[in-house]
């Protein structure tokens, strides 16, 4: 009888002691997950008071940020995305540096690898965002410059730079994240070189005439004795 | 970065003139086939005019490499009796200064504000290097007023070509009238005088790093001298003619930086805009007088080429700035044909209160929103171009004065949006 009761308390016995053992983990881990929450909860109030003393709202405006996230329906104001991207990666860290605190071997595995990481995701994320700001600037630069100087195919010119941008945007983003960085850097410049030189083709045989037609205009306006409309 | 009269050789030739009471600014730039006769112009006028002034005429020069420098130093009047003048009691004294800062017009004028401000001059004036119209007596009626008159600042009132000065006839001139409630015709004339104590004024503005250097110097100067108070007039000089200009020059580069200085200056002045109400005449001297003037060479085909290609290609872009209604009427104007092509003074009214209240609220980064009003411009003046081909000059000025009634008469649009 005494050896049957021994065979149900001592499992039971050892688990305490485990739990003992472990409880302390436990509690830190808590710990570390309270602290970070809140943490967390003062750098988004902090970000957000920021960008709102710096006007990030309007300049997310002029820069087409809030425009591009609204195509993606997104409809929360761009400062408010930063305040909770910031938030919840945060969060993410502090839950990593929680469960690093349970000192299991699995888990610190994962942890360290994530840690690795983490830089490159954090920097393909900012290659993203300043490619679409970069992308949208110069597309819109182009279109306007073109159109104001008389071009027949101004929108094609720019989504043409547009997206020769975006290819190299989006490459340089997956190259950060290492995703199978061989065939990124292939395909890219097979694409990239591809489209260049699509583009050198049909603007060398498709610009003969309109070559030749500024160059007789160019002519035409030398031989011309009247002078021209002074605008100031 | 210290005034260009902290520079040694500067500095000596000012100590050795010590005081002036006029000063004469002529801003260069490679104008040597010109520059004789402007320099020959103020020298006689300042000899006809003020004999007993002492007076120094500087040339603020950019870095010229066709001898302009030369061409000033080299230039004298050897024959005062042909000018009706026996002789001067007071010599004119010549400084040829290379500009420092920004390369343009506004780097030009601030290197004569400070030599006017370190001679304590008691009245200038600037007039541009490539005028062939420029006689004497523009520097008797740029000067006098401020001189004589106590007026601190004189625009210029000239006879132009009624194609001519576009951007001063549809923009600049209508919506400062309209703003600051004064009739100054020429806004961004070129050719001003203005007092030392106003001189002393536009050197205390931090703007010498802004396109206030570059094409932005002229609207700048006439509002701030409106805005804040000064004594305004303008002086009649007759026709301005003057050295084409560099045909490559960029037409929406011009539109950034004057209708930009402009908006800038919307800004900073809203509180001395927002309450004025109509306009008044400023006061206005010399005899007026016909002149012929040189026919003028508008391709209209081209600029509506340039419109409807904005219609095709600026379509979202154009909708954000103007709203939907305005850009349909637009797009109705831009499907007719040419001979039927009209742009009306109310729609251009609209629509440049609406790049004025676009630029207010930052909605597109200013360089892109500004150039992108360079079609919609050429519309404008394609149709008032068709419009007065055949009619007279008189004509054309009355249509001027029908678009400026229309910014006058839309302008609580503006104050009523502007937040």
């Amino acid at each position: 009888m005494h050896y049957f009761i021994s065979l149900i308390l001592e499992p039971l016995k050892e688990m305490s002691v485990k739990f003992l053992h472990f409880a302390p983990n436990l509690l830190a881990m808590l710990i570390i997950i309270l602290i970070g929450i809140i943490a967390a909860k003062i750098v988004r109030f902090v970000l957000l008071r920021l960008l709102k003393a710096i006007n990030f709202d309007a300049w997310s405006d002029r820069m087409g940020l809030t425009a591009a996230m609204r195509k993606g329906e997104v409809w929360a104001k761009p400062s408010a995305v930063v305040g909770a991207f910031a938030f919840w990666l945060l969060i993410i860290i502090v839950l990593m540096a929680g469960l690093g605190a349970l000192q299991a071997q699995p888990i610190d595995n994962l942890i360290s690898q994530f840690v690795l990481y983490l830089p490159r995701v954090i920097s393909a994320a900012l290659i993203v965002v300043f490619g679409y700001i970069a992308t949208s600037f110069i597309g819109r630069a182009i279109l306007i410059s073109a159109v104001n100087r008389g071009f027949h195919f101004s929108k094609l010119l720019a989504e043409a730079v547009r997206l020769l941008l975006v290819v190299l945007f989006v490459a340089m983003a997956l190259e950060q994240l290492q995703v199978a960085p061989g065939i990124v850097v292939a395909a890219f410049s097979i694409l990239f070189g591809g489209i260049v030189f699509a583009l050198a083709i049909a603007f060398g045989v498709g610009g003969i005439e309109a070559a030749k037609k500024i160059i007789e205009h160019e002519n035409e306006k030398k031989a011309e004795d009247k002078r021209d409309i002074e605008h100031i | 970065m210290g005034g260009i009269t902290t520079r040694k050789d500067i500095n000596e030739q000012l100590e050795r003139i010590e005081t002036a009471d006029i000063v004469v600014g002529i801003p260069s730039f490679n104008n040597a086939r010109t520059i004789g006769q402007v320099v020959r112009a103020v020298q006689a006028g300042l000899a006809k005019y003020f004999p007993n002034h002492k007076a120094v005429l500087v040339d603020s020069d950019g870095g010229s490499t066709d001898g302009t420098v030369e061409v000033v130093r080299n230039t004298v009047i050897e024959d005062f009796q042909s000018i009706l003048v026996p002789h001067r009691v007071e010599p004119v004294l010549k400084m040829a200064v290379p500009y420092h800062g920004i390369p343009g017009k506004g780097s030009a004028f601030r290197t004569v504000f400070e030599i006017a401000r370190a001679l304590n001059a008691k009245a200038c004036a600037v007039v541009d290097s490539d005028l062939r119209s420029i006689t004497p007596e523009w520097v008797e009626l740029l000067i006098k007023p401020v001189l004589y008159e106590g007026f601190d600042y004189t625009a210029p009132l000239y006879h132009r070509h009624k194609f001519d000065g576009t951007i001063t006839n549809s923009i600049i001139y209508p919506l400062t009238r309209a703003l600051y409630g004064r009739r100054v015709r020429q806004p961004i004339g070129g050719d001003f005088g203005f007092s030392g104590k106003l001189a002393e004024f536009y050197l205390s503005k931090d703007v010498w790093q802004t396109d206030v250097a570059r094409y932005g110097i002229d609207i700048w100067m006439t509002t701030e001298a409106i805005a804040n108070g000064f004594k305004v007039s303008q002086a009649f000089l007759g026709a301005k003619i003057h050295d084409p200009k560099d045909p490559g020059s960029d037409l929406s580069a011009m539109l950034y930086q004057v209708v930009g200085s402009a908006f800038n200056l919307m800004e900073t002045y809203h509180a001395a805009w927002k309450t004025v109400h109509g306009s008044e005449p400023v006061p206005t001297f010399g005899f007026q007088y016909e002149v012929g003037l040189e026919e003028v060479n508008v391709d209209v085909g081209r600029m509506l080429r340039l419109f409807r290609e904005g219609i095709k290609n600026l379509r979202e872009l154009w909708v954000s700035v103007i709203g939907k209604g305005d850009f349909s009427e637009l797009e109705a104007h831009a499907g007719r044909s040419d001979d039927e092509f009209c742009f009306s003074p109310a729609l251009w009214t609209r629509i440049v209160y609406d790049y004025a209240l676009a630029y207010h609220r930052k909605q597109l980064p200013p360089e892109h929103l500004l150039k992108s009003l360079t079609p919609l411009y050429l519309g404008r003046t394609a149709s008032f171009v068709m419009e007065f081909r055949d009619r007279d000059q008189s004509k054309a000025e009355a249509e001027i004065e029908n678009l400026c009634a229309e910014f006058e008469g839309n302008k609580e649009y503006l104050t009523t949006n502007w937040k």
